[in-house]
């Protein structure tokens, strides 16, 4: 057998002593992370703390307690006679009174029973309310809507969407690894592919997951945020995200935002495609033929988004014009520039496109 | 043939309790006894290895062996020892109420009720094991005649189940790994390791993660609350509070993982501690109740309560590889003094069988 040097448990902790300052010294252990530090537990009363005035954590105890009655008096001469007198009485009293202090134990144990049964359930009707919440929300994104006729009488052409996503691909030129939210059939994917792009994609759909599988691309199957918030810090280096802001809430947005700054590399590109409302015909009409479009988002508000959530070269691009126009092969100038006006107006692009770049 | 039968109130598959229960009655068996485990509540996974405890009360003859594990109150055990039989405890400790005031009431009062009732049948056995120096030193304070102790019986050969691939799969892509494992329960300071971990992020390695292996059933409030904590803490991404786990999946955390952490505050022996070094995981735990018996300096034991430096401590073991190297060959050694067999032989002359 070899002996092993011991472990020298107080060198060992005077180490980790000295890390500790020396973090304290730089400032890396601040106030911030005090306060993490002692951040007491939420949600309701502090515990393992001795809060006997908290009649909850009294109760059982006082249950709990016996309660012993000396008999024996000590006075002087009378002392022995005053005993005999109260064991007499206790003796004649005794059944009676085993049979209230049962009666009475057992009510104890009924009512702080009952106390803590109604503590521990959660309000009346708590899950009633909770499914019609739920509810509700399948109604609002429509989930009972027959999506695969949906698709067949409203879904873009597999062409047209290729041509659209062709216009972006540039910006991922030489990438690794760059994710596409709400891939859906794999279009732009299958793009990346032929570019020579590493990149996979992430969708709520099974059967798109599914039609991803079968053309050979790399598809997870997870709601967008959920898998920005799975991926560990500067694990991709690109996003391209092809209407979906517009199916989640603002905040939802947000939140994905900052996700996607914390898991890019420094200089990877992100681009957000969705309707664009500026124009009248989309804004006020064909942005709600999806009955599962949650908020339309002015370009404006968009890029404010991207620079405020800490992007840089932020750009937004409109594409896709109308196929409608008024002419304006007019003669009269102030009616040819209120014809281009009313143009841009109701049949401008139809959508655009956000980029920004994560910073250094 | 003379019996040796086991019973505790509840039998669970994956608890280090029903585990010591099952590889005793299997060591019983094969010295020539008959042994089977008795419960009042088996739960599934189990029921079909364990015995309704009624059927005790005509099985056992006076020359049999009835050994009773005590980790809770039950009326069960106040009839258990009217039967005329030897009578043995194998006591494993019951967490002090404190621990769960404020967070959850019942298992307050339970605790409260199984000290009273302890003390109230000890005058019934004639042996009472503590599985720790610790848990016999309360045996003995509770006026027990004759104590013993003896450590807890683990199947080793049962950790070289294939570690569950899946698990292996997920958590291969991440960096450092911290773990703990045990029922997410107040007395384990679940939320003292969480305050840990935001230093250990903000301060050590911004892309830890920190894996709490363990069931949450028996305490869904603390539960919630540390959950609240961990988002309060912006650990959302960081921990993983995995549940209760199969035996395979468990080897498969202790694989990934880097480091070994417990900031329990009482622990009545503290089988995951030794797992852990099954496993030539570095253990860095605080040391309280039986902790410190158990790993016996096979482990940084921290004695401050201070969180930043168990999280300094955490990395320190996983990244300095000589005293990596040092604490699992000490951890390697240490179970090899739990061997099942030397447990097993030592169980057998306490018993006197």
């Amino acid at each position: 057998m070899t002996t092993q040097p011991p472990i020298d448990l107080d060198a060992i902790l005077a180490e980790v002593r000295a890390r500790v300052r020396q973090k304290r010294e730089s400032g890396l252990y601040g106030s911030d992370l005090d306060a993490a530090l002692t951040l007491p537990l939420p949600g309701g009363r502090p515990i393992f703390s001795e809060e006997l005035k908290d009649p909850f954590l009294a109760l059982p105890e006082v249950l709990d307690e016996d309660v012993a009655y000396d008999s024996k008096s000590r006075k002087r001469y009378v002392g022995p006679v005053i005993t005999l007198a109260r064991r007499a009485l206790i003796g004649l009293l005794r059944w009676w009174l085993a049979a209230v202090t049962e009666r009475q134990e057992r009510i104890n144990q009924l009512v702080a029973r009952a106390l803590f049964d109604l503590r521990d359930r959660p309000t009346p009707g708590l899950e009633k309310r909770l499914r019609k919440l739920e509810l509700w929300h399948e109604d609002f994104v429509a989930a009972n809507l027959h999506s695969v006729y949906f698709q067949a009488r409203f879904g873009g052409d597999e062409p047209v969407i290729r041509r659209q996503s062709e216009a972006f691909a540039d910006l991922f030129a030489g990438r690794k690894r760059v994710v596409d939210l709400g891939c859906g059939r794999g279009i732009f994917l299958g793009l990346m592919r032929d570019k020579g792009v590493g990149a996979y994609g992430v969708d709520l759909d099974p059967r798109m997951v599914a039609q991803c599988a079968e053309r050979g691309l790399e598809c997870v199957e997870a709601d967008a945020l959920g898998h920005l918030r799975s991926l560990p810090d500067r694990a991709i280096d690109g996003i391209y995200a092809r209407h979906i802001a517009e199916h989640v809430l603002p905040g939802e947005l947000v939140s994905m935002l900052r996700e996607a700054r914390r898991v890019l590399t420094p200089g990877a590109p992100l681009i957000f495609v969705t309707p664009n409302v500026a124009t009248l015909t989309v804004g006020a009409h064909s942005f709600w033929l999806d009955p599962s479009h949650v908020r339309p988002i002015p370009p404006e508000l968009f890029r404010f988004y991207l620079e405020v959530e800490g992007f840089v070269d932020v750009d937004v691009r409109t594409f896709e014009p109308s196929e409608q126009r008024l002419s304006d092969k007019v003669s009269d100038a102030a009616v040819r520039e209120n014809v281009k006006l009313l143009n841009e107006t109701l049949f401008g692009d139809r959508d655009y496109a956000v980029i920004g770049r994560a910073p250094a | 043939m003379t019996a040796v039968h086991q019973f505790h109130p509840v039998l669970a598959p994956g608890d280090a309790m029903s585990n010591h229960v099952f590889a005793l009655r299997d060591r019983l068996r094969s010295w020539g006894y008959e042994s089977d485990a008795y419960a009042v509540d088996a739960k599934p996974g189990v029921a079909g290895e364990v015995l309704s405890y009624r059927r005790l009360f005509r099985m056992v003859k006076p020359e049999d062996t009835l050994i009773l594990h005590f980790s809770m109150g039950n009326e069960v055990f106040d009839q258990l020892i009217k039967i005329p039989s030897r009578r043995v405890l194998v006591y494993h400790n019951i967490t002090p109420p404190e621990f769960f005031s404020g967070i959850n009431d019942h298992a307050a009062a339970f605790a409260r009720l199984g000290l009273r009732q302890l003390e109230q049948i000890a005058p019934a056995f004639d042996l009472a094991i503590g599985v720790s120096a610790f848990n016999r030193q309360d045996l003995d304070d509770m006026g027990f005649r004759k104590t013993a102790h003896v450590p807890i019986l683990i199947d080793w050969k049962l950790y070289d189940t294939a570690p569950d691939p899946a698990v292996l799969a997920r958590w291969s892509v991440f960096g450092r790994k911290l773990l703990f494992v045990g029922r997410v329960s107040p007395n384990k300071r679940h939320d003292d390791l969480l305050r840990m971990f935001a230093y250990y992020r903000a301060a050590i390695d911004r892309e830890a993660q920190l894996l709490l292996v363990g069931s949450y059933r028996d305490h869904r409030e603390y539960y919630a609350r540390l959950r609240e904590l961990q988002r309060a803490l912006g650990l959302e991404t960081a921990v993983t509070f995995t549940g209760g786990v199969s035996l395979s999946e468990l080897c498969a955390y202790y694989r990934e993982a880097d480091t070994f952490v417990s900031l329990s505050e009482h622990e009545g022996f503290g089988v995951p501690l030794l797992e852990a070094m099954r496993f030539d995981l570095p253990v860095v735990a605080y040391d309280a109740a039986a902790v410190g018996e158990t790993v016996d300096g096979a482990a940084v034991l921290l004695h401050e309560r201070d969180l930043a430096q168990a999280a300094e401590a955490s990395a320190l073991v996983s990244e300095d590889a000589a005293l990596r190297a040092k604490l699992t060959a000490a951890g390697r050694r240490r179970v090899a003094d739990f061997d099942t067999e030397k447990v097993a032989q030592r169980t057998r002359e306490v018993l006197g069988l």
